[in-house]
């Protein structure tokens, strides 16, 4: 097996980055790139061969899996390795995406460029009452750099359409903290449901997290409750009537072991061990 | 629901023989209103989360409900035992459903926190209040020979419960939001009040009836009845004193593994999901602790008060032996421990309630159990702050955990001192010494409780006592059943 394996990262001046992975034999790596401004990222992928190391490999790169223009080149193996390395031009949301580099027919490195992923999300519906208000939070991690502003959509559709509270200042509210954003929403209606994204801005895009928000009536849980109480009452009566039916049934019992006791009035008194004091 | 009439014709009702019938029906009652108790109040962790996003409260805030429900049901115990002293405990208990589930149909409703603290807290407090100690004093009236071990099956209620409530209020949270899961809790809360349907009303003489028309003028008097219902006299009796005082220290001690267990094994370096199961092994070994323990005690090999006090001191010195363990960074000795742990603090649990008719008598249990919940609370108020100030302090929660352990030995030690500690065979109960300030007349089914578990000839004394109109009011002595049988041939 060819050696190969180690993974170093380099970077350069501030305006001109660089990138860079080594790729293991056989496997295909895909490395994270977290950027937050337009800049110009220099990607390097070094790869040590196989085998067979043939002196010249032709080499190219891909974005979101077409082949960039011009960019198939032959690689010369030099030092026992080749080498690929491309300057990117990376100025707005559409430069972001996947970048690959292929050696050959065999080798390939990813790379994802993208802006901080909101990464703690609520799966779970957030549900609510018509005509209560809520609450619906996002958060960037303190590990990530902190989002220019906030912006809030509601999906309408396929579209997302932005919140603006100027328009209507009663119902919506929007808190913003560095890391946090807090969109309340008042006086709900059964149509306020459905999807709700928050983009945290930066100057080279827009990350979106979504939370979904259930309105439901307030008959909903009732039906449960009621149907729980009527158990209630049922079991309660079904108890009481059973005993008062047990008693009856003693009661009559009962009145004939009394005119049976009386008859045997002398020999019951005389086992009576009362002390009266 | 007192009975006037003479006791033949009622006297089928209570005429189950003790250990069984419609005891059993009760230990089913208390099993379920048991779990709408406390077991209820273990789950209520799922709606904090909620909460504390809603109202925007910190977490310490939101966890003063549950302190101020668990407060109140033990401040409001006596309270419930004056009242089935006084009236019918079928009464009571059905009442105390009722609040309880009134409270947390209101908690649905609540805008604020300090709605919260009112109706989870303190209605649904008061109600816990008047089920819990009442129906469990009910069940103990009605079983002699097996008495502790019916106590564990009521009380193990509480772990199985909570398995299932947990995963039950998480759906009703994310089906129906918290508001909705709360009205649904009430309902299911209201199934208390079924439990309390099942106790049978106990037949009274008349007695309170002719003494109350003496009385209705004097206020010292009223003062004095109350004071019986509440038990008060029981505050003046050593053997009760002492065993409260050794209750209390035990509380101080008791509840700390259960607050900071999971924040010392994460502390300790083991994982969330590590820390947490720890926890989960030892409440099902409580489980299991609790009903074995009552089984083992009901075979009579030996005296309810020293199997009490081995409980205590293991679960003390396995509580002292908790940071030991898993400071030694091994995660099989501190789930050993704490496992041993569960196991002793179920078992006692069965047994703290059950010595209570040996020391006071099975006419004064009801009173004195109120008291006893009453009293005990403060303990568990002293011990957790106290626990986190020494967490704090120290930074570490050894000392915690080590002084927890010393206390819940110093109530072993306490224990010690109840008079007659030392003697092997079980002592009769104490009996009344007077009915003439009582309101209670003599019922003939306590002198059948007061029984010893091998003394199975007393069947005579109530055959004896129902047949006579004599029964109702004046001054008897009541003679304890055993005595009864040598006389009579």
């Amino acid at each position: 097996m060819a050696e190969c394996c180690f993974i170093h990262f380099s970077r350069g001046d501030v305006s001109h980055r660089v990138r860079a992975s080594t790729l293991h034999a056989g496997e295909s790596h895909t490395e994270n790139v977290e950027l937050l401004n337009p800049v110009n990222l220099a990607l390097q992928c070094t790869w040590t061969g196989n085998q067979n190391k043939l002196p010249n490999i032709t080499g190219f790169w891909r974005k979101d899996g077409d082949e960039v223009e011009n960019s198939r080149v032959t690689v010369q193996l030099e030092g026992d390795e080749y080498e690929l390395k491309r300057v990117f031009s990376i100025v707005s949301e559409e430069s972001l995406g996947s970048y690959s580099c292929v050696f050959g027919s065999e080798a390939k490195i990813e790379f994802v460029l993208a802006a901080p992923q909101i990464g703690e999300v609520r799966d779970k519906p957030i549900v609510s009452y018509v005509g209560d208000s809520v609450v619906i939070a996002c958060k960037m991690e303190e590990t990530k750099p902190k989002p220019g502003s906030w912006n809030w959509y509601k999906a309408n559709g396929t579209d997302k359409e932005q919140i603006f509270v100027v328009a209507e200042p009663l119902r919506y509210e929007i808190k913003n903290e560095e890391r946090k954003t807090k969109l309340v929403v008042h006086n709900l209606t059964e149509a306020d449901g459905g999807l709700y994204y928050c983009g945290a801005v930066y100057a080279i895009s827009t990350t979106m997290g979504h939370v979904e928000l259930k309105v439901i009536s307030f008959q909903e849980p009732l039906k449960p409750f009621i149907a729980i109480v009527i158990e209630v009452i049922v079991l309660v009566a079904a108890i009481l009537l059973y005993e008062k039916s047990q008693s009856k049934k003693n009661y009559t019992e009962g009145s004939n072991r009394e005119t049976q006791g009386e008859n045997n009035g002398p020999e019951g008194s005389s086992s009576t061990r009362q002390r009266k004091i | 629901m007192t009975n006037a009439k003479p006791k033949a014709e009622g006297k089928s009702d209570d005429d189950e023989a003790p250990d069984g019938g419609w005891g059993w029906v009760l230990v089913g009652a208390l099993f379920v209103s048991t779990s709408l108790v406390f077991g209820l109040m273990r789950s209520l962790g799922i709606f904090f989360v909620e909460f504390v996003q809603y109202f925007e409260e910190s977490a310490q805030a939101i966890s003063w409900i549950s302190s101020t429900g668990l407060a109140a049901q033990q401040f409001f115990s006596p309270l419930g035992t004056a009242l089935c002293n006084a009236y019918d405990t079928r009464v009571v208990v059905m009442t105390g459903g009722c609040l309880a589930g009134l409270g947390f149909i209101l908690a649905s409703q609540a805008t604020s926190l300090v709605h919260l603290y009112l109706t989870m807290g303190v209605i649904s407090g008061l109600g816990w209040g008047l089920v819990f100690t009442p129906m469990v004093a009910t069940v103990m009236a009605h079983f002699t020979r097996r008495r502790t071990l019916v106590l564990g099956v009521g009380f193990s209620s509480i772990g199985l419960s909570s398995f299932a409530f947990n995963p039950l209020f998480q759906l009703l949270v994310e089906t129906y939001a918290w508001r909705g899961a709360l009205l649904i809790l009430g309902a299911l809360s209201l199934n208390i009040v079924a439990c309390g349907a099942l106790i049978r009303p106990r037949r009274r003489s008349k007695a309170p009836a002719k003494v109350d028309s003496e009385r209705r003028s004097s206020c010292a008097a009223t003062l004095r009845r109350v004071s019986s219902y509440l038990e008060l006299s029981l505050l003046v009796d050593r053997p009760y004193v002492v065993y409260t005082l050794a209750v209390t220290l035990l509380n101080v001690g008791y509840f700390v593994p259960y607050f900071h267990l999971v924040a010392h094994s994460r502390q300790a370096g083991f994982s969330e999901y590590q820390a947490a199961f720890v926890m989960s092994a030892a409440g099902a070994t409580d489980i299991l602790g609790r009903i074995v323990s009552g089984w083992f005690s009901d075979l009579g090999h030996f005296r309810l008060i020293h199997l009490l006090t081995v409980w205590t001191t293991l679960a003390g010195l396995f509580i002292m032996l908790l940071p030991v363990s898993s400071l030694s960074g091994s995660y099989a000795a501190l789930m050993a421990i704490s496992l041993l742990y569960g196991f002793c603090s179920g078992a006692l649990t069965s047994l703290v309630f059950a010595v209570v008719p040996m020391i006071v008598g099975v006419e004064r249990m009801m009173g004195a159990l109120g008291l006893l919940q009453l009293i005990e609370s403060s303990g568990g108020l002293l011990g957790t702050p106290l626990s986190g100030l020494l967490k704090d302090v120290t930074g570490n929660y050894t000392a915690s955990f080590v002084v927890a352990g010393g206390f819940v030995v110093l109530g072993t030690l306490t224990m010690t001192t109840l008079p007659h500690y030392f003697s092997c065979k079980e002592l009769p109960p104490p009996q009344r010494r007077s009915l003439g300030n009582k309101d209670k007349g003599l019922d003939p089914e306590l002198e059948q409780m007061h029984r010893s578990p091998t003394d199975t000839s007393c069947r005579g004394v109530n055959e004896v006592c129902s047949n006579l109109k004599e029964c109702e009011g004046d001054n008897w002595v009541t003679i304890t059943c055993w005595k009864n049988a040598k006389d009579m041939e």
